[in-house]
């Protein structure tokens, strides 16, 4: 007979131990624990069997891996956090006997320094591993550039990731790494390709954030401190990786005006000669030609530089020239494309020739912000696709190529200001040289030559990775959805870029039309009901004709399909109300476009009135009511057929995978239904605007 | 200093003399006296103290007395005036006594209570040298003991004159009230022990108590800081103490320390001790700026098994657009429902928002909080790695054959077979298909039309009792049915009108043929009572075409057949040792194979093509090899009570029906366990069969009123499990008195069900 095994003395009773035990073990106090926690990336794990794994009958306990405290043992910073207990006494000591100038030495020189640079080497033994991370740390160093600072938040530290996220932004503007972007109502996420590996962040949008109590600064500024060091090292890296001096030269003045990105300079890394990569070499006096003209030329020579340095796969060249080899070099090293010359091979793919076509976008090009559109994200943006010539409002800081709207140079403005339509487009005659220096073009004049757009534009533009048509953009104009480019279409679940058509089930459509039917009928008396009222309470500038005959049609349409409602209710069971409720407003706005176009169109209210009553025959409306009653009843009988052949094939399976079945199945019809909730909203939308 | 030391003297003498003398006249005298001679005392004590001193310390305390002359002298005077107040108490004058208040006596003389004279003495003023400068005050002489002693008595103790003390006046509630409310200036609330006074606290006392809360010496103009006395003066004299000559180091330089400033100076100059310098400040600004690179020399480390990497957060979706595209916003009801929803209820954590244009969107208030509740997650949260399935629930769903391959099956009723009143007990298909047959609880057995639902034939059998089961001979050489009621077995050939007389014929000589044999057996086995009596049934049940008869012990409920047509079986439950009977049609024998049975016998089947015989009892079936005679095996089904079972035409698979709503498809191959186990009915099963015709059906009839229709393939390969379907569930008899249907046959070609129902009616389902 073996040995009797004691309990609790191997496996899961061993492998795990309690967090009050660790810290118990490390003698140290718990908020030091959980420092060492954040910044060793050692997180709790869940025993498979709690019971096996604690000693104790509480429930809420959390488990580590005992081996990962037995390697927390060996930390150096372990013992700093010693040092820094044993000076915190000492100090307290000093005050206590009132002896503050030796507090303020103490304070001052004895401070043990907390050094994570080994951590980050241990965490990240290698670069790509650390660019896989860097999502978290973006996100958390970009809030925490736009916070103010409190008592919890120094002021340093928010310097420090002001300046570690400018000079990560830096790096994406020169190698045009950004890829794509997206205006959320929770702030701005950008997506970059370092190296292969997708990074994505979000940015908040910059207003003051509100801090909640429940907020504990002090875990969050334990993250910043490792981010920080972290950002720190990759930013060299990234920085030496493509020749530049690693700390770029920050202008604190620049800094101070609202430089922002233009803070901070880039320099080249040579031998003989170290030349200059301004990123800011376009900032020229207002209206000055010349300096423009210079400004151009070394826009362009930086920008060959640039592209000498993304085109050498090394990081450790030099910047000989400023004209260096790199055109047809950089033509060798794109792939060629093989064709098969017989018609039997086998095509094998190849990756797309993915050059800096897109990071060029909207390189020939001159923009202007206008004061309301946000330049931070804009000008980020704007660079990083090329665009070299960034012109700004005075106002809006620091660094801009031109803070003159009246440049010829400017091809597109960006606009986000309601248009003014009582203003004629005035012919402004500023094309003259002998426009004066700071002419200030007054709001809601357009200079011809000219692309106005809105912001959106923007970004549906990298996000297209093409240039879109800006006339859908032009200001006052209603903008196309702005969609996430994240979002990949799956089967089964809802696209809102596809036609609806192609995404419905068979016979959806019809199944739904009859439903629908009298759904927008009622919604139209809503409509009918809910617009005289809005429209007789503004005094807005449609005539008082119009209002008139409104009236008059809408009193008779609203007899009308008041009938033609309680029939179809009268007729229907399932009825649903709520729907129709919902497309109340949708419905209104619709009505509001039909009225525009037919003033356009130069028709009195009362006659469009009429023709879009008569396009909706009470005749067609039954017809189709009819077509749909049989579509539903021929999709409710396939259903139920559908569903009386999967009951008969889970029958025969055992009650373990038939649970399962059932769990998968559900989550699935989950989806579906959320789709199905989706494209019948939208075929109401779409109902409504016919 | 000599003024202290006399007095010290004197007081200790004059201490100790008195006492002493007292001590030694108390002894003697009374108290009266030691009164009266009190003063004298005094005086002669002193008289001794001045002389003896006098001439004890002369030699020693000469030199004072010339400093001090005058205070021995003032003790003179003291004494001598003690002495005049002596003399003069001598003689007091009778007023004064009376009066007590004589200029210069030391008592006054009143009378106390008696009558008696009382001297009263004055207090003595503790002047200086008086008596009681030490001593502590006892007023009280008793002693160290309790106070309570004297509870009883009116006073409290007795001063150092042996004077009664009386016990201080307790004043009323009210007087003690008023005390409390007028506080005098010493007043403590606390009662002397010493006198059972109040103790209060002379001013004196309260005002060493002042200086001691002022955190001062106690003692009344003490001066801790007093002048210094210098003894040693600084002032020059001009005549010195010493006449020692200056010495030279007091003025030379010295040498030595020459040598260790030269030595710093040296070093200085040599650039060995630098001038301090503050420690520069800017190594802050130097930490945070990484000046070099920390993956120089990387080396990729393979991943620890058990680390697992924080999730990424998802990518934003369409919803969460600043202007999303219309459907994915909200309507009212979901903006309701999300706003009223607690915040941790939330499928989502934002409302998707339309805003037009981009200078209209406003902050999002929950930013901070999402970020640091991502930073919790990923310090506090256990990570653990789940296996998303992310299979489609199709592939998990098994294989089954397309319902076409499943074809045909029955799937409607197709005929009603009325007539029987009563539940119909039992049913079956004659091998030929054309007829049913049924027996029920009216004692009838019918013969029915298959496809028209005619009844072609009927036969009332005995006194009305129930027909419990009804079987047909297989063969369709001859049509030979086989019904029980009670305990008794027909076997008869029923009178059809369209049938065909050859077979009509031969179905008659098989039944009699055994008429015979039964005659010469009968005298071979006298021996033995045979189990069963073979007779004819009487001249009313043969004309209608029922040929044979015999008896068991117990009712029958179960009759099969032996595919040949040659035995057939019974169980009759009840009959323990009779329960299973095997008999021989061609020589009317019965035979009782088993002696005794474990188990109440439910059912019995032939194996379809082996000498194997099935015994099911209320938990087991048994296989027996015939030819043998052994026991082949044992299978256990797990049911609580069988109630019928079928064998699989192939022989090597059974289903098994049982009261607990079960039906068991058992491989004999596999194992004695069942290889499924079907539970899709709500009440028990009675009957279940199998498709003897070569489809791959069986179907089971409950007692909720249903059929079921499965589809259930043997494949020859062993290495293939049967496949079985369920097919279809057949509704239609009605349940009475909790029963539904009670039997059922399959058509022996077709795929024809037929069923008998408790509601007295069969049903064809096609």
């Amino acid at each position: 007979m073996g040995k009797i095994k004691k309990k609790g003395t191997s496996g899961q009773a061993k492998n795990f131990i309690t967090r009050t035990q660790a810290v118990r073990k490390l003698q140290i106090s718990l908020p030091d624990f959980r420092r060492l926690c954040i910044f060793k990336g050692i997180y709790p794990r869940e025993p498979r069997n709690k019971k096996k794994a604690s000693k104790s009958s509480t429930h809420l306990t959390t488990f580590y891996y005992t081996k990962d405290i037995q390697y927390l043992l060996h930390e150096p910073l372990l013992a700093k956090f010693r040092d820094h207990k044993a000076l915190a006494k000492k100090i307290a000591r000093s005050l206590g006997r009132g002896e503050v100038g030796d507090a303020a030495r103490l304070e001052k020189k004895g401070a043990p320094k907390l050094s994570l640079d080994h951590i980050i080497k241990e965490r990240y033994p290698t670069f790509v591993d650390a660019l896989r991370d860097l999502d978290d740390a973006l996100s958390l160093l970009f809030l925490f550039a736009n916070l103010p600072s409190t008592s919890t938040v120094p002021p340093k530290t928010i310097a420090l990731c002001q300046r570690l996220c400018l000079e990560f932004e830096h790096y994406l503007i020169t190698t045009n790494s950004l890829r794509k972007s997206f205006l959320s109502i929770k702030g701005i996420y950008y997506q970059a390709t370092v190296q292969g590996q997708d990074i994505l962040w979000l940015v908040p949008y910059k207003f003051v954030q509100r801090v909640t109590g429940d907020v504990d600064f002090r875990i969050m500024g334990t993250f910043v401190e490792f981010y920080t060091t972290l950002l720190g090292f990759v930013n060299f890296r990234l920085y030496t990786s493509i020749g530049l001096v690693y700390p770029p030269k920050f202008n604190a003045k620049s800094d101070e005006q609202g430089g922002e990105l233009g803070a901070i300079t880039l320099e080249g890394r040579g031998i003989e000669e170290p030349k200059q990569i301004e990123a800011q070499a376009n900032r020229h006096v207002n209206g000055d030609m010349d300096g423009e003209i210079e400004a151009r030329g070394a826009n362009e020579e930086i920008q060959k530089q640039i592209a000498a340095v993304e085109e050498l796969p090394d990081a450790d060249f030099d910047i000989q020239d400023g004209n260096a080899p790199g055109a047809e070099e950089a033509i060798n090293d794109a792939i060629d494309t093989f064709e098969t010359t017989g018609d039997d091979a086998d095509i094998l793919p190849q990756p797309q020739a993915s050059g800096n076509e897109e990071g060029s976008l909207f390189a020939p090009f001159t923009f202007f912000l206008c004061r309301e559109t946000p330049r931070q994200p804009l000008e980020f943006i704007l660079r990083s696709f090329g665009c070299k010539r960034i012109g700004w409002e005075e106002v809006l800081g620091d660094g801009a190529f031109t803070n003159n709207e009246s440049d010829p140079t400017i091809t597109h403005q960006v606009v986000d200001r309601p248009p003014l339509s009582s203003l004629p487009e005035e012919q402004v005659s500023n094309t003259d040289s002998d426009v004066p220096a700071t002419q200030v073009v007054r709001p809601g004049h357009r200079i011809p030559g000219r692309t106005y757009v809105q912001p959106q534009w923007v970004w549906d533009c990298i996000n297209e990775a093409k240039l879109l048509r800006p006339d859908l953009y032009a200001p006052g104009a209603t903008l196309p959805p702005h969609l996430s480019p994240w979002v990949k279409p799956t089967k089964g679940a809802y696209d809102p870029t596809a036609p609806l058509a192609e995404q419905e089930r068979e016979g959806e459509a019809e199944e739904a039309e009859g439903l629908d039917d009298e759904e927008e009928e009622d919604s139209e008396v809503d409509a009918e009901d809910a617009v005289p009222a809005s429209k007789a309470k503004p005094p807005t500038d449609t005539d008082m004709i119009d209002d008139h005959g409104m009236d008059v049609a809408g009193s008779e349409s609203d007899s009308d399909s008041a009938q033609s409602a309680t029939s179809a209710t009268s007729s229907f069971a399932g009825f649903d109300d709520q729907a129709a409720s919902e497309s109340e407003t949708e419905t209104a706005l619709t009505q509001h476009q039909r009225e525009l176009e037919a003033e356009a169109a130069g028709l009195t209210f009362s006659e469009s009135a009429q023709i879009t009553k008569a396009n909706g025959t009470p005749v067609k409306g039954i017809l189709k009511q009819i077509k749909g009653d049989e579509a539903r009843k021929k999709a409710a009988r396939k259903r139920r057929e559908e569903e009386e052949e999967l009951e008969r094939r889970k029958m025969m399976m055992g009650r373990k995978k038939r649970k399962l079945v059932d769990k998968m199945l559900y989550s699935n019809k989950a989806k579906d239904e959320e789709a199905e909730k989706l494209r019948g909203k939208r075929r109401r939308i779409e109902a409504g605007k016919t | 200093m000599a003024p202290e030391s006399a007095s010290k003297k004197r007081k200790a003498v004059t201490r100790d003399s008195p006492e002493s003398e007292e001590v030694a006249l108390s002894d003697g005298g009374d108290d009266f006296e030691v009164a009266l001679l009190n003063g004298i005392q005094v005086q002669s004590g002193d008289e001794i103290d001045g002389d003896s001193s006098d001439l004890l310390e002369d030699e020693e305390e000469s030199g004072e007395e010339l400093d001090s002359d005058e205070v021995p002298s003032d003790g003179e005077d003291d004494v001598r005036e003690l002495v005049k107040e002596n003399g003069f108490s001598r003689e007091p004058t009778p007023e004064e006594e009376l009066n007590g208040e004589g200029p210069g006596a030391n008592y006054h003389i009143t009378k106390d209570a008696n009558g008696n004279l009382r001297y009263v003495y004055n207090e003595i003023d503790p002047v200086y040298d008086s008596d009681d400068s030490d001593a502590p005050a006892t007023t009280n002489t008793i002693g160290n003991i309790p106070l309570s002693f004297y509870d009883s008595y009116p006073h409290i103790g007795y001063d150092i004159n042996g004077k009664k003390i009386p016990r201080p006046a307790k004043g009323e509630a009210l007087d003690a009230l008023l005390d409390s409310i007028e506080v005098p200036k010493g007043w403590t609330g606390l009662t002397d022990p010493a006198t059972g006074k109040p103790l209060e606290l002379s001013q004196q006392e309260l005002e060493v108590l002042k200086r001691i809360q002022m955190n001062e010496v106690p003692e009344e103009g003490y001066d801790p800081y007093p002048d210094m006395v210098e003894y040693f003066t600084s002032k020059t004299e001009t005549m010195p103490l010493s006449a020692a000559p200056e010495p030279k180091r007091r003025f030379v330089p010295s040498k030595h320390e020459t040598k260790r400033v030269m030595k710093i100076v040296r070093a200085i100059r040599e650039g060995r001790i630098l001038p301090y310098k503050p420690p520069p400040e800017e190594e802050e600004e130097d930490l945070d700026v990484k000046r070099y690179d920390i993956w120089a020399n990387e080396a990729p480390r393979p991943d620890n098994p058990t680390n697992i990497p924080a999730p990424k957060l998802p990518p934003p979706g369409y919803e969460e657009s600043y202007h999303p595209p219309p459907e994915y916003l909200p309507d009212k009801d979901e903006k309701k429902v999300w706003e009223e929803a607690d915040e941790e209820d939330r499928d989502k954590e934002f409302l998707p928002t339309n805003h037009d244009s981009l200078r209209k969107v406003p902050g999002y208030a929950r930013f901070i909080k999402e970020k640091f509740e991502r930073c919790l997650d990923l310090y506090l949260a256990p990570r653990v790695r789940r296996s998303k399935l992310n299979i489609d629930p199709e592939s998990l769903l098994p294989k089954l054959p397309s319902p076409e391959e499943l074809r045909p099956f029955p799937t409607m009723c197709a005929t009603k077979f009325l007539g029987h009143e009563g539940r119909v007990r039992s049913l079956a298909v004659a091998p030929s298909g054309h007829w049913l047959a049924s027996g029920g609880d009216d004692g009838t057995v019918r013969v029915w039309e298959l496809t028209t639902g005619h009844q072609v034939w009927s036969v009332r059998l005995e006194k009305g009792e129930a027909v419990n089961v009804v079987r047909w001979r297989p063969g369709t050489e001859a049509i030979v049915l086989a019904a029980a009621t009670g305990e008794d077995v027909y076997l008869m050939s029923p009178r059809i009108a369209d049938l065909n007389k050859e077979v009509a014929a031969k179905s008659r000589e098989i039944v009699d043929a055994g008429w015979g044999f039964a005659a010469n057996g009968a005298k071979s086995n006298t021996k033995k009572e045979p189990a069963a009596q073979w007779v004819r049934p009487g001249s009313r049940l043969e004309g209608d075409g029922v040929l044979a008869k015999f008896g068991l012990r117990k009712t029958v409920k179960v009759i099969s057949w032996h595919r040949r047509g040659e035995y057939f079986a019974t169980v009759s439950p009840q009959g323990q040792t009779s329960a299973v009977a095997i008999h021989t049609l061609s020589k009317h024998l019965t035979q009782l194979p088993f002696r005794k049975l474990k188990g109440l016998a439910q059912s019995a089947q032939f194996h379809p093509s082996k000498p194997i015989f099935f015994v099911a009892t209320q938990r087991m079936i048994r296989s027996y090899d015939l030819s043998k005679q052994e026991l082949l095996k044992i299978i256990q089904p797990g049911a609580r009570w069988i109630s019928s079972f079928d064998v699989h035409p192939g022989g090597d698979n059974l289903i098994v029906g049982s009261y607990d709503k079960r039906l068991l498809w058992h491989d004999l191959e596999l194992s004695v366990r069942p290889y499924k186990t079907l539970r899709y009915h709500k009440k028990a099963i009675r009957a279940v069969k199998f498709h003897q015709g070569g489809l791959p059906l069986f179907a089971d009839a409950s007692d909720d009123g249903s059929l079921q229709i499965f589809h259930g393939k043997v494949v020859e390969d062993m290495m293939e499990n049967a496949s079985i379907v369920p097919l279809k569930v057949l509704r239609g008899h009605q349940v009475k008195k909790e029963l539904g249907v009670l039997d059922l046959d399959w058509h022996p070609r077709e795929p024809w069900c037929v069923s008998a129902g408790a509601d007295g009616t069969c049903r064809l389902w096609t």
